[in-house]
């Protein structure tokens, strides 16, 4: 045997552990091993001395946050975002309900909701739902341009009064000079019909319409929410005017025939810039004219014991849920965004971080090497 | 001879500190144990001398952070004091690179680095090897740390450390034979 035969990782192991050695390799071993523990090597005095000296207890200093607080820190901020969520559902799920006329409303939205089965505007919540028809808000006929948002659940007694009342809501959106954009029947051989309608009604005559259309039936629920739409209407109307001088101001400078033939050209693409953003303007101010004059009503038509698939909310709790949810999914929207904003630079951290360290792992092996 | 061992030895069941103890007897404990690491290290024992003293200065400072449950006292120290050694080394290499025939002198101007007592040929055999190699014989030979806290400390495998030992420990013996012959 040479004097360096090769012992196996187990054997050595055994050897430091104490075991007897069994051939001559792991003899030469085992003496190696009792001879670098033989060495005296104790710590000099004064480094004894410096060490035990007694000291001061360092300041507490600032340290990152852990692995362990992150894993609190995170199921803490999924709970303050489920909470916020609820506390926003609370809120935005209205109190007393009690409605604010129309024509207070000064570029804001507002909101009326409930089970509406009291008399006037009044939402009376958790009131069983009345065969006498609700009366529709006091919605009068703006003189500023406002849009009007409305859903209406009616309850109607079977499937044959569910079809009746279906024609005769379109009829009435027609009648009033409006249309119905979509209608959705679904009458099922088992369980209660319903019937979705979209309608679109002229803002002088959402009144009428609502009142009429809540007289189909039993009003189960009503929502009307109106958006004050003047303010955008005289900012694009502002911004038109000024487009429009401008673009005569460009028109005026290109008549010149002295005009340097370099600015000439400068001039034309500033002209045909102007010209498309006066009708990118002027298509606007026509949307917001169109939303303003027309009023936006879904209606839910549905026989008793029928499931409806509502864009309404039946009572606070219904609201509550509804607007939790999508506080919920807004802090998921914008958690996303962040997460896309930041993600990237997340990754060239990771990256430049994992190179780091594998630099300073090949340094110290070079180093230790050496 | 493993009673040199005897005292910090009881510390290196990671289970048997339920409790925490404090700095001081840790340092008492450990002082000896860190010194013969830092010098089989370095091979320098007064570079060795300055680290541990760095050393106990640093985990004084970090103790807050010290977690029984994740590794003994020993294996923590150990952990500093290879990182404070490894700031050595670094700087160590840039002196060197400036003043190369200096470096060069002092490291041969260097006797009996690793302990009063140990024979000749084994003294001369360590000199030989690398510091990596020195490192793995301190931390399982002489500090008797087990094969998973000496990998810790070296961040490497278990395996990759067990083979590093038996490489440096028959890389003594063929030296130690060397100089016999």
């Amino acid at each position: 045997m040479s004097a360096t035969d090769a012992i196996s990782n187990e054997r050595l192991e055994a050897l430091l552990r104490g075991d007897r050695p069994r051939t001559d390799g792991e003899e030469r071993r085992a003496a190696l091993l009792d001879g670098l523990r033989a060495a005296r090597l104790r710590a000099p005095e004064p480094l004894r001395v410096q060490v035990l000296a007694p000291r001061a207890a360092p300041k507490p200093r600032f340290a990152l946050p852990s692995r362990r607080l992150a894993l609190v820190v995170l199921p803490a901020a999924a709970a303050v975002a489920v909470g916020a969520a609820v506390v926003h559902g609370f809120v935005g799920s209205g109190g007393s309900g009690k409605p604010v006329p129309v024509a207070e409303s000064q570029g804001a939205l507002r909101t009326w909701s409930g089970a509406a089965a009291g008399s006037g505007a009044t939402v009376s919540h958790g009131a069983a739902p009345s065969a006498v028809p609700a009366k529709t808000p006091n919605i009068d006929v703006p003189s500023r341009l406002q849009h009007t948002a409305a859903s209406l659940t009616v309850r109607v007694p079977d499937d044959d009064a569910l079809s009746k009342a279906t024609t005769q809501a379109t009829r009435i959106a027609t009648s009033l000079g409006g249309y119905a954009q979509s209608v959705v029947y679904r009458s099922p051989q088992s369980g209660g019909g319903t019937s979705s309608l979209e309608l679109r009604v002229p803002a002088q005559n959402v009144r009428t319409a609502l009142t009429r259309l809540a007289a189909l039936g039993t009003l189960e629920s009503q929502q009307v929410s109106v958006q004050d739409l003047q303010h955008a209407f005289a900012v694009q109307t502002a911004q038109i005017a000024q487009l429009r001088r401008s673009i005569a101001a460009l028109r005026q400078a290109l008549r010149d025939p002295s005009l340097p033939d370099a600015q000439r050209v400068l001039l034309k693409i500033r002209l045909a810039e102007q010209q498309r953003a006066l009708a990118q303007r002027l298509h606007a101010r026509t949307g917001t004219v169109a939303a303003g004059t027309t009023s936006r009503i879904s209606l839910v038509l549905s026989t008793s014991g029928a499931v409806v698939p509502v864009a309404t909310h039946h009572g606070r709790l219904g609201r509550m849920v509804h607007s939790a949810l999508r506080f919920l999914a807004l802090e998921a929207t914008v958690a996303l965004y962040v997460l896309i904003v930041i993600g990237p630079f997340a990754v060239l951290a990771a990256l430049a971080w994992a190179l780091n360290r594998a630099r300073r792992r090949r340094e110290e092996r070079r180093l230790l090497a050496a | 001879m493993k009673g040199v061992n005897a005292a910090s030895t009881s510390l290196d069941p990671p289970h048997a500190l339920a409790a925490r103890p404090s700095f001081d007897e840790v340092a008492a404990e450990q002082l000896d144990a860190v010194y013969r690491y830092l010098v089989y290290l370095t091979g320098d024992r007064s570079a060795a001398e300055d680290l541990a003293a760095e050393t106990f200065e640093k985990a004084f400072r970090m103790w807050r952070r010290f977690d029984p449950r994740r590794g003994t006292p020993r294996t923590w120290l150990c952990r500093i004091a290879r990182s404070v050694a490894i700031d050595w080394f670094r700087a160590e290499s840039r002196r060197r690179k400036r003043e190369e025939t200096y470096a060069r002198d002092l490291a041969e101007t260097e006797d009996a680095a690793f302990g009063d007592g140990l024979p000749e040929q084994l003294e001369l055999a360590l000199r030989e090897l690398s510091p990596a190699e020195r490192e793995v014989v301190a931390l399982r030979v002489l500090l008797e740390l087990d094969g998973p806290s000496a990998a810790r400390v070296l961040g490497i495998s278990q395996t990759a450390c067990s083979t590093r030992l038996s490489r440096a420990l028959q890389r003594l013996e063929e030296r130690i034979g060397d100089v016999r012959d």
